[in-house]
C-alpha cells in the first residue's frame, strides 16, 4: 500500500502538472521538515496522556497498595500479582471471559452467515429485513438489558409467560447458575449479530451475479449454489468477521454486568468487570491494576496470534 | 491485509456471461420461493419481538403490565408511562450530555485523526516509523483494561463528573489514523500538484484537495465514532457519578432505583433511550450499511 | 492546534467543515450547559444534590418528604437520586467523593461508615452546625449516636433504625386459620412449629407459605444466626464462627424452598409482589415495604422476625447521611446539607409511615407514632436487633454481605447443601481477612 512513497519519483520540471502517471511530485523532497509532526502532535498529546501515561502510571500501580480512598501508599513488591495470579475468582472470572467466547463466536459467526443468506436471496424484503436484523445493534447496551432483563423475568417475562400458557414451566433465566450464561449470550446475539451480518451481506452482494448463472445453466439447485459458490467465496469474510468477534467477545463486561451484576453466585462475572469489582467497589487500585495488566497481556497476545493465523491464511 | 478490493474473485467470472437468456427454472423456485420468503418474513418478526414487546408493555397501564399469561394488546392502552419518564427530566437531561459529549467525541476525532494521518501519510520527518508504530501498537490495547488508571488520572486533573471527562478519553483513537493514512496513501500526489504550485500551503492542500476526495472515509469514520460514543458504556459509567453529568446509557443503567417495579415507565424509558439513534439510523441507513461494509472491506 | 480549522477554505462545504460546525456546535452546547446547571447560575439558589438508596416502598416516603422539604424551602435548588441498592450505590458514593463533585449529602447505613473512609472520602460534620438546627446528642439514642464518629469526629446523622420483620396477608393468613382474634398470628416457636404453620398457609395458597428475597439472603442468615446466640468474632487473621448454628440457619433457609415453601428464586421487588398477589401468606422484609404493600392495596399486618429459634431477633442497621468529599467545599452548599438533614429527622414521622422507626426520639415519643399501624406491631423489634461486627467488609451491602449472597443464595436455589454453602461461607470470609484493608 506504500508502494509509491518509495518509488524514486524522477523530479518534474516546474510547470509540468500534467506530466502524466509518471510525474509523481514527490511531497517529501524537503527531508525532514518539521511540518508533519505539526500534523501529528496533536493527535500524539491526546494518546499519550490518555492512552499510554495510564498504561504506564497503572503499570507502576500495581507495585502498591494504592487505595481509590487515598491515604498512605507505600511499596508492596509483587504482591499485587501474586494475588492476582493465585486469586481463583480471577480463573473463575476468565473462565467466564472464556466460555461467553466460545459460546458467542460460533452463534454470531452462523447466525449472521444465516440471516444474510436469507436476506441475499428474499431480495424483495431487502430494506425490512435489514431493518430487523441491523437496528438492534445500534441500541445502546442499557436499553438492549432493560428490554431483556424484563422478557427474561421468570414470574411476570414475556418467555416464561408465554411458556405457561402452553403448560411449559420454563426455566430461571438469568437467575439461575446454569441458564444464566446461555441468556446472556442469546441476547447478546440478538443485539450485536446485525454488524456481522452487513459485512456477510456485503461481501455476498458483492459476489457477480454470472458465477451464479453459470451454476444454474450448470444444473445446480439453490441450496447447491450456496454451498459451492457462496461459502467457499466467504471464506475471507468469515475469517475477518471470527477475528473480529473472538477480539470483541473477550472484551465482554458491560451487557452482562447490567444484566446480572456477575451473579448468580458469581457464575457469569467477567474479568473486566472483577477489575471494576477490585479497583472501585473494593478501592484496591493496585490490585485492580496488576489483575489489568494479566488481562491485557493476554489480550494483546490473543490477539497477535490470531492476526498471525489470518495473515497465514490470506497470503 | 489486501487493500480495499470487494472479495470477490475475478477469475470465475468470464465464461458465465453468454448464457444469460436461459430463464432459470421458474416453477421450482416459486415453490421454493414461498418457502424462502415464509421463513424470512418470519425470521424478521422473530427479530423484531423484543422492540415490540418494550412498546407494548410501555403503553399498558401500570396494573396491567404484570398480568399472567402476558398480552400484547391493552384495551386500555395508555401514553402515561412515557408523560411520567419524561415529566421526571432525567432522560431529557441525559440525551442532551449524551449529545454534547458525542459532538465532541466526533468533530475532535475527526479532526485529529485527519490531521495525524495526514501528518503520516505525505511528511517525513524525524521518528515518523517510531511514532507510527507507536499508534499502530495502540490498536491492541484494550481500552477497557486502562479504566483504573485512567479514573484516577481523571480524579487528578479534577476531570471526574465533567464533559471534558467524558470526552477526551474517547478521543484517541488509534484504528482511524490507521485507516485513514490508507486511504490518504492511495489518493495519487497529482492532484495535490496543482494546488502546490499555485502556492498552496499543507493545510490548504489538505482542505482542497485530500479532504474532497475523502468525503466516503470521513463519512464512515464520522458514523462510526458517533454511533460509538453515543452508545459507549463503560468509560462514562466510569468517569461520571453525578446523575446530572451521565449520558443516556449509563443514566438508564444507574440511575433508574427510582422506577422500581413500575415495568410499564421502564420499558418506556427504554423505548425513549432507544430512539435518538433509531431516528439517526433511520436518515443515515444507506451511509451506515455501505459504511459497515466498507469497514469489512477494508478489513 | 486549534488555529488549523480557521484556515480559510477556497472550496465551499468539504466533508471537513461539518465536522468543524459540529465542534463549533458542540462548543456552545458546552458553553450553555456549562458546569453547573444554568438554572442555578440564573436564580442564585443554594444547589444541594442529595444521593441515597431507597429504591423500596420507603423511597415514596422520602420523595413525599421531599415535596415538603422544595416546598418549604424556595431557595434552595434541590436534586434527589436514587440509585440501584447496595454496591453499586456505595461504588458512585466513593467515586463521586474520590472525583471531588460528588453528592452533597448522601445516605448511607451506618454500618458502612468504616468503609467510606471517613476523613477521605467523607468530610467531618461540625457538631455546632447541626445544633444550631435543633440535632446533638440529646435527641437521638445514645447507642445509634456513638455509631456515628469516627476518631472522635462526627461523620454521620442517623435518620433511623430498621430491620427484618414479618408480614401477614390477612386474607391469606384468615383462610388458613392461623390468625387470632385480633389478626395477629398465632404465637409458634421453634423450626418445626413455623414449618407446621408454612405448610398450612401454602394450602391455602397453592404456590408457597412465605415469600422471602432469595437474593439477598444475608440478613435472614444473620437473623437466623443470632437467634441461636452464633456468635462471629472476626480477629487479626482469623475468625470464630458457630458450625452447628449456622447449619441450623442455613438448613432452615434450604428447606424453605426445597420443600417448596418458599420461592426458589424470588429478587426484591418480586418478593412484595409475591405476598401482594397472594402467591405466599407471609414474608420476611425490611420494614421498609410498607408502602409497598399499603399501595397493592390490599389488607395485610406485621410482626417481628418470627421466633424460628425461640425468640424474635432481628437483623438490623441505622440509615444516617453522610458528607461526600468535595473539591472545593461550598459553606453555604455544606450549610444547607445540614439543615436538610436536621429538617428531615424533625420530619420523620412522614418516614416512620415507610416503616423505619425514626432515631430522632421527640418523634419516637409523640402520641402520632403510637397511632401508626402496623408499626406499632413491632415496636419491640428496636430492642432485638442485632448489628454485624464490625469492619471495613461488614455492614450493609458490603463485602461480606455481597460475597456471602453467593453461598447462601444456593441453598434457596438447592445447588448446594447446607455444609457446602457453609464451606463455601467460611471461605469467604478466610479470603476477606488476608485482604488488606483499602481504607
Amino acid at each position: 500500500m506504500t508502494q509509491k512513497i518509495h518509488a524514486p519519483a524522477p523530479r518534474t520540471a516546474p510547470g509540468s502538472a500534467t506530466a502524466g502517471p509518471r510525474g509523481l511530485v514527490d511531497v517529501r523532497r524537503r527531508p525532514h521538515t518539521w511540518t508533519g509532526l505539526w500534523f501529528v502532535l496533536p493527535f500524539l498529546a491526546f494518546y499519550a496522556l490518555f492512552l499510554l501515561w495510564p498504561a504506564i502510571i497503572g503499570f507502576g500501580y500495581t507495585f502498591t497498595d494504592r487505595s481509590l480512598a487515598g491515604g498512605d501508599v507505600s511499596f508492596i513488591g509483587l504482591d499485587n500479582w501474586s494475588e492476582s495470579l493465585t486469586d481463583s475468582a480471577m480463573y473463575d472470572s476468565l473462565w467466564n471471559t472464556l466460555w461467553f467466547t466460545i459460546l458467542s463466536v460460533p452463534l454470531m459467526v452462523l447466525l449472521a452467515l444465516g440471516l444474510a443468506v436469507l436476506t441475499d436471496h428474499a431480495r424483495r424484503l431487502g430494506w425490512f429485513l435489514r431493518l430487523s436484523f441491523f437496528a438492534p445493534f445500534i441500541l445502546p447496551v442499557t436499553v438492549m438489558t432493560l428490554i431483556w432483563g424484563w422478557m427474561y423475568n421468570p414470574s411476570l417475562g414475556l418467555f416464561n409467560g408465554t411458556l405457561g400458557r402452553l403448560g411449559i414451566e420454563g426455566p430461571e433465566w438469568l437467575f439461575a447458575e446454569d441458564t444464566a450464561m446461555y441468556s446472556v449470550v442469546i441476547a447478546t446475539a440478538w443485539w450485536q449479530v446485525g454488524f456481522n451480518y452487513l459485512l456477510y451481506l456485503a461481501a455476498m452482494q458483492s459476489i457477480p451475479k454470472d458465477v451464479y448463472e453459470a451454476a444454474a445453466i450448470d444444473g445446480a439447485g439453490a441450496w447447491q449454489r450456496i454451498g459451492r459458490i457462496t461459502l467457499p467465496m466467504l471464506t475471507r469474510t468469515t475469517a475477518l468477521i471470527a477475528m473480529l468477534q473472538l477480539i470483541g467477545s473477550l472484551r465482554v463486561f458491560e451487557q452482562i454486568y447490567l444484566m446480572t451484576s456477575g451473579g448468580p453466585n458469581f457464575a457469569t462475572r467477567t474479568v473486566i468487570q472483577y477489575i471494576y469489582d477490585s479497583g472501585f467497589v473494593g478501592l484496591r487500585i493496585g490490585l485492580a491494576s496488576s489483575m489489568a495488566y494479566v488481562f491485557m497481556i493476554l489480550i494483546i497476545a490473543a490477539s497477535i496470534a490470531q492476526f498471525r493465523l489470518f495473515s497465514r491464511k490470506e497470503g | 491485509m489486501a487493500t480495499s478490493t470487494p472479495p470477490a474473485p475475478r477469475a470465475v467470472q468470464g465464461p458465465a456471461k453468454p448464457l444469460r437468456r436461459t430463464p432459470p427454472r421458474r416453477r421450482r423456485t416459486s415453490v421454493g420461493a414461498v418457502a424462502l420468503y415464509t421463513v424470512a418474513t418470519l425470521a424478521a418478526l422473530v427479530w423484531l419481538v423484543p422492540l415490540l414487546w418494550a412498546f407494548a408493555t410501555s403503553v399498558k397501564p401500570e396494573g396491567e403490565t404484570t398480568v399472567m399469561p402476558p398480552s400484547w394488546l391493552s384495551a386500555n392502552a395508555t401514553f402515561e408511562a412515557y408523560a411520567l419518564v419524561l415529566g421526571r427530566g432525567d432522560i431529557l437531561r441525559w440525551t442532551m450530555n449524551s449529545l454534547i459529549t458525542t459532538l465532541i467525541v466526533t468533530a475532535l476525532t475527526l479532526v485529529f485523526c485527519v490531521l495525524a494521518a495526514y501528518g503520516f501519510s505525505r511528511f517525513d520527518f524525524r521518528g515518523r516509523p517510531a511514532l507510527f508504530a507507536l499508534v499502530i501498537g495502540g490498536i491492541l490495547i484494550p481500552p477497557q483494561t486502562l479504566i483504573v488508571p485512567q479514573f484516577v488520572l481523571m480524579t487528578q486533573l479534577g476531570l471526574v463528573d465533567t464533559y471534558w471527562g467524558i470526552a477526551l478519553p474517547q478521543v484517541v483513537a488509534p484504528v482511524f489514523v490507521f485507516i485513514l493514512k490508507r486511504f490518504f496513501d492511495a489518493i495519487p500526489r497529482d492532484y495535490e500538484d496543482a494546488a502546490r504550485l499555485d502556492g498552496a500551503g499543507p493545510l490548504r492542500v489538505l482542505w482542497n484537495v485530500i479532504l474532497p476526495l475523502s468525503r466516503p472515509i470521513l463519512t464512515a469514520v464520522g458514523i462510526f465514532t458517533f454511533i460509538g460514543a453515543w452508545n459507549n458504556f463503560l468509560w462514562p459509567f466510569i468517569v461520571t457519578n453525578d446523575p446530572e453529568m451521565m449520558t443516556l446509557p449509563v443514566g438508564l443503567g444507574t440511575a433508574v432505583g427510582q422506577y422500581g417495579i413500575q415495568y410499564a415507565q421502564l420499558m418506556a424509558s427504554a423505548v425513549l433511550g432507544a430512539v435518538p439513534l433509531l431516528i439517526v439510523f433511520l436518515l443515515f441507513q444507506k451511509h451506515i450499511v455501505t459504511g459497515v461494509a466498507g469497514a469489512g472491506i477494508k478489513g | 492546534m486549534r488555529r488549523a480549522p480557521h484556515a480559510p477554505p477556497s472550496t465551499p462545504a468539504g466533508p471537513g467543515r461539518r465536522a468543524f460546525v459540529t465542534g463549533a456546535l458542540a462548543t456552545a452546547g458546552l458553553a450553555a450547559a456549562g458546569c453547573a446547571p444554568p438554572d442555578t447560575l440564573i436564580s442564585g439558589r443554594t444547589r444541594l444534590r442529595q444521593w441515597n438508596l431507597f429504591a423500596g416502598g420507603d423511597g415514596n416516603r422520602m420523595i413525599e418528604m421531599h415535596d415538603a422539604y422544595r416546598a418549604e424551602h424556595p431557595e434552595i435548588d434541590f436534586r434527589a437520586t436514587t440509585f440501584t441498592w447496595g454496591a453499586p450505590f456505595y461504588t458512585k458514593v466513593a467515586m463521586g467523593a474520590a472525583g471531588g463533585r460528588g453528592a452533597d449529602v448522601a445516605t448511607v447505613h451506618v454500618s458502612r461508615l468504616e468503609s467510606l473512609a471517613p476523613g477521605r472520602l467523607l468530610d467531618p460534620i461540625d457538631p455546632a452546625l447541626l445544633a444550631e438546627f435543633g440535632i446533638d446528642d440529646t435527641v437521638v439514642l445514645p447507642n445509634i449516636w456513638e455509631k456515628c464518629f469516627f476518631g472522635g469526629q462526627l461523620y454521620a446523622v442517623p435518620i433511623d433504625t430498621h430491620v427484618l420483620i414479618q408480614y401477614l396477608n390477612l386474607d391469606v393468613c384468615r383462610q388458613a386459620g392461623v390468625l387470632d382474634a385480633d389478626d395477629r398470628l398465632i404465637e409458634v416457636s421453634g423450626t418445626d412449629d413455623y414449618f407446621d404453620l408454612l405448610r398450612e398457609i401454602r394450602g391455602v395458597t397453592g404456590e408457597y407459605g412465605i415469600s422471602i428475597d432469595t437474593w439477598n439472603p444475608w440478613s435472614n442468615f444473620w437473623a437466623l444466626y443470632r437467634q441461636q446466640d452464633g456468635d462471629l468474632v472476626l480477629g487479626e487473621d482469623d475468625f470464630e464462627m458457630d458450625d452447628d448454628k449456622a447449619l441450623a440457619a442455613m438448613d432452615v433457609m434450604y428447606r424453605l424452598s426445597e420443600e417448596g415453601l418458599a420461592p426458589r428464586h424470588s429478587r426484591d421487588a418480586d418478593t412484595a409482589a409475591n405476598l401482594a398477589n397472594g402467591h405466599a401468606g407471609l414474608m420476611i422484609h425490611g420494614n421498609w415495604e410498607i408502602p409497598t404493600l399499603e399501595a397493592a392495596g390490599i389488607e395485610f399486618s406485621a410482626a417481628q422476625f418470627p421466633a424460628v429459634f425461640g425468640n424474635h431477633r432481628t437483623r438490623g442497621d441505622s440509615h444516617c447521611y453522610v458528607f461526600p468529599h468535595q473539591r472545593d467545599r461550598d459553606p453555604g452548599r455544606t450549610r444547607a446539607a445540614a439543615e436538610y438533614a436536621a429538617w428531615m429527622l424533625h420530619n420523620s414521622l412522614t418516614w416512620a409511615g415507610g416503616g423505619h422507626i425514626p432515631a430522632y426520639q421527640p418523634v419516637v415519643e409523640s402520641a402520632e407514632y403510637d397511632a401508626l399501624h402496623p408499626q406499632s406491631e413491632y415496636r419491640e423489634a428496636a430492642e432485638n436487633v442485632q448489628f454485624e461486627p464490625e469492619g471495613w467488609f461488614s455492614g450493609s451491602a458490603g463485602r461480606l454481605q455481597e460475597e456471602a449472597t453467593g453461598a447462601l443464595t444456593t441453598l434457596h436455589q438447592g445447588t448446594q447443601t447446607p455444609e457446602q454453602a457453609l464451606d463455601q461461607l467460611k471461605g469467604t470470609i478466610r479470603e476477606l481477612l488476608t485482604v488488606p484493608s483499602p481504607v
